[in-house]
């Protein structure tokens, strides 16, 4: 006997029982939604989380960080005059795989005062290129210029927590030509950042929801919970300024006296690869051109996004083993379900089987036949569950529209469907061997 | 060579600590083109020697063979085959699935046979053809009376042109004229020279036939061979 006759057999017999067929399918039905629900919700998450590390500059963003030389350089570790400004220079001349690098002065404390108001930022002395390392976005305005770096220009990009901060209780971001005084010295505005958020929040915001309260004290668990409190925060100035106005002399002690500190020595350098893939690669070419421009000292060393990247897809993995395992639970328990039904069944068919035993079929037909039957169960209720996994996120998403967007992909809709089939195949297999061991006088003299 | 040779067989069953002889050494032959009727009170054993005759069930102990092949130590699949080629049975309940259509009850026994769809319609037409019934093909059997579902259960037996048809009390479920037209079906059938077993309690049933097994505890008692003149 062929395949599609036992198919054909199979779906008739479902199909003669439409109600019950359907109360079994249930339970996949609900399972496979479930499951892909959510597969779903956990992508559309780990979708969420990498948006943000890609606003934060991605895995492309390097920061060159400073480290205790290995033991035996100790000794002469001195002659390396650390990172410095002709790091980032040699690094932007000779390593092809960098797009961007930027020295970085901080300018502590960053306050900055307009009239009467103040607001703590984080100001930083950098290269144009500094913005799109950071995936920084003007709004309004312009991006410091290269003109700006060259001249020293007193002008400045401010975030959107500094303009709040600046002109609190006013809605009006674009403040481009007005003059701010930062550490006491004067610059203009020139740009503004546009607002970063989380997704979930640019959502509440969008749908009229007011933003979750952070708890405790404002300053303290705001910076926790939101990844762009800093990016907000950000005031940057043409790296020479800083270097004119902060950097080239400080004024100690109790005396006022001056020391002009070591020339051009930054407080980071942050580079950008063109190519995530072969990042490694590139930054064994940066090695190099740092262990020449430090003397052969390894005093620096690099801090990549790839551990946080890493930790986003192991959360990813563990929610979805989690979530997967509890949703599929309730496959399982569908599968249950139908085996109850495929049995029940059969002894209601028991005169059935031993006609179709005594008009020639072998045990093996009659075991092709009700695994069929269950099988087929498992693929109308994948299919229908694929649907109905529409309608439960769609559930979800109309409960909660604030969070990310649930995202189905091929791979786990496949996934889902293929355990529905499995679960539908594997409850079948044992009603079906009992049904083929059904010997057929027993069953003919049946009722 | 007779078509059906059965050799000192035994059938028992234990029910529990007891064993019980239903079949307790029987020989028979049976030749092709044959119609026979196997008949005695019930419990007698003959539902257990049509069982083996049909390749439903094996023997205890000694030999049956089926045209030629030796079923007494065959397996399942065996079996399933020596049905699906040689064998058509009629049942007293008729037997027909009742969620199927005449058309597609009738064809049950080509699609385990192998038959494509296009080779079973047309067999299966014919057999229904041949029982008088192609007007009813696409009705269910619950559809039908209990003559006409007689019919489509010969027809089923007859579709994959069997040696032999075991009728068993096909006439039991029946008023005596429409039992009568299906023992005539049966009758026209071994005129054509398909071999005809018929097992029945009813001695009145078993005389149409040319030839009776009584069946007695088990044992052939007698084996009365009719002039074929007087059956037909």
């Amino acid at each position: 006997m062929r395949i599609w006759n036992s198919l054909a057999i199979g779906i008739r017999e479902i199909w003669s029982h439409k109600f019950r067929s359907f109360l079994t399918m249930l339970g996949i039905i609900l399972g496979v939604a479930a499951l892909l629900a959510t597969f779903a919700l956990v992508a559309g998450m780990a979708a969420g989380s990498r948006e943000t590390m890609r606003q934060y500059g991605g895995v492309e963003k390097v920061d060159v960080i400073t480290q205790e030389p290995p033991a035996e350089q100790q000794a002469y570790a001195e002659i390396s005059p650390g990172r410095t400004l002709w790091d980032a220079q040699a690094i932007r001349d000779s390593v092809a795989g960098v797009a961007n690098v930027t020295p970085i002065y901080e300018i502590n404390p960053g306050r900055v005062n307009r009239g009467s108001e103040t607001t703590t930022a984080e100001v930083f002395g950098v290269w144009p290129e500094y913005s799109p390392i950071n995936n920084h976005v003007v709004e309004f305005g312009r991006n410091l210029s290269q003109i700006d770096l060259d001249e020293a220009n007193h002008v400045c990009v401010i975030g959107r927590n500094v303009v709040d901060g600046l002109w609190p209780g006013r809605p009006e971001y674009n403040r481009v030509g007005e003059t701010v005084l930062i550490g006491g010295k004067p610059f203009v505005v020139v740009g503004v950042f546009e607002f970063y958020e989380r997704e979930e929040d640019k959502r509440r915001r969008k749908f009229g929801i007011k933003p979750v309260p952070f708890m405790g004290s404002r300053s303290g668990s705001r910076r926790m919970f939101d990844p762009f409190f800093r990016k907000n925060r950000s005031v940057i100035i043409p790296f020479t300024t800083a270097f004119h106005d902060f950097k080239s002399y400080k004024i100690t002690g109790a005396n006022n006296e001056v020391d002009l500190g070591a020339i051009h020595t930054v407080d980071g350098i942050t580079i950008q690869v063109a190519d995530a893939g072969a990042l490694q690669q590139t930054l064994d070419e940066v090695s190099e051109v740092l262990r020449q421009t430090h003397r052969g000292i390894e005093d620096f060393s690099f801090n990549t996004r790839l551990e946080f990247l890493d930790r986003i897809e192991e959360q990813t993995r563990n929610l979805r083993l989690v979530g997967g395992l509890i949703a599929g639970l309730s496959l399982v328990v569908g599968g249950i379900g139908i085996m109850n039904i495929m049995l029940a069944s059969i002894t209601e068919r028991v005169r059935e089987i031993g006609v179709r035993r005594a008009v020639g079929a072998k045990s093996r037909h009659i075991f092709a036949q009700i695994l069929v039957e269950s099988a087929v169960i498992g693929v109308i209720g994948g299919a229908l569950g694929l649907l109905a996994s529409q309608g439960l996120i769609e559930i979800f998403k109309s409960i909660s529209p604030a969070e990310y967007d649930p995202i189905v992909d091929m791979k786990s809709a496949a996934l889902s469907f293929a355990a529905a089939v499995l679960i539908g195949i594997g409850s079948g297999i044992y009603p079906a061997w009992k049904a083929s061991r059904i010997a057929p006088i027993e069953a003919l003299r049946y009722g | 060579m007779a078509l059906i040779e059965l050799t000192d067989v035994v059938k028992s069953y234990r029910v529990g600590e007891q064993e019980i002889r239903a079949l307790d050494g029987v020989s028979l032959e049976i030749e092709a083109g044959e119609y026979a009727a196997v008949t005695g009170p019930s419990g007698s054993g003959k539902s257990t020697l049509m069982h083996l005759l049909g390749c439903l069930d094996t023997p205890t102990s000694g030999k049956v063979v089926i045209d030629g092949v030796d079923v007494s130590r065959a397996s399942d699949g065996m079996l399933a085959e020596m049905r699906s080629g040689k064998i058509g049975f009629v049942f007293q309940a008729f037997n027909l699935l009742p969620k199927l259509s005449v058309l597609e009850n009738v064809e049950l026994p080509l699609l385990y046979a192998g038959d494509g769809f296009r080779r079973r319609r047309k067999r299966a037409f014919e057999a229904i053809e041949r029982v008088g019934l192609a007007d009813r093909v696409k009705n269910t059997p619950l559809q039908l009376s209990g003559g006409q579902m007689q019919r489509v259960a010969v027809a089923r037996a007859l579709v994959n042109d069997p040696k032999i048809v075991f009728a068993d009390e096909p006439t039991g479920n029946l008023d005596s004229a429409t039992g009568q037209s299906i023992l005539q079906l049966f009758r026209e059938l071994n005129a054509q020279g398909r071999t005809i077993v018929l097992v029945t309690h009813d001695s009145e049933i078993a005389a149409t036939a040319p030839r009776q097994i009584v069946i007695r505890d088990g044992r052939i008692a007698s084996c009365v061979e009719a002039r074929r003149e007087a059956g037909v």
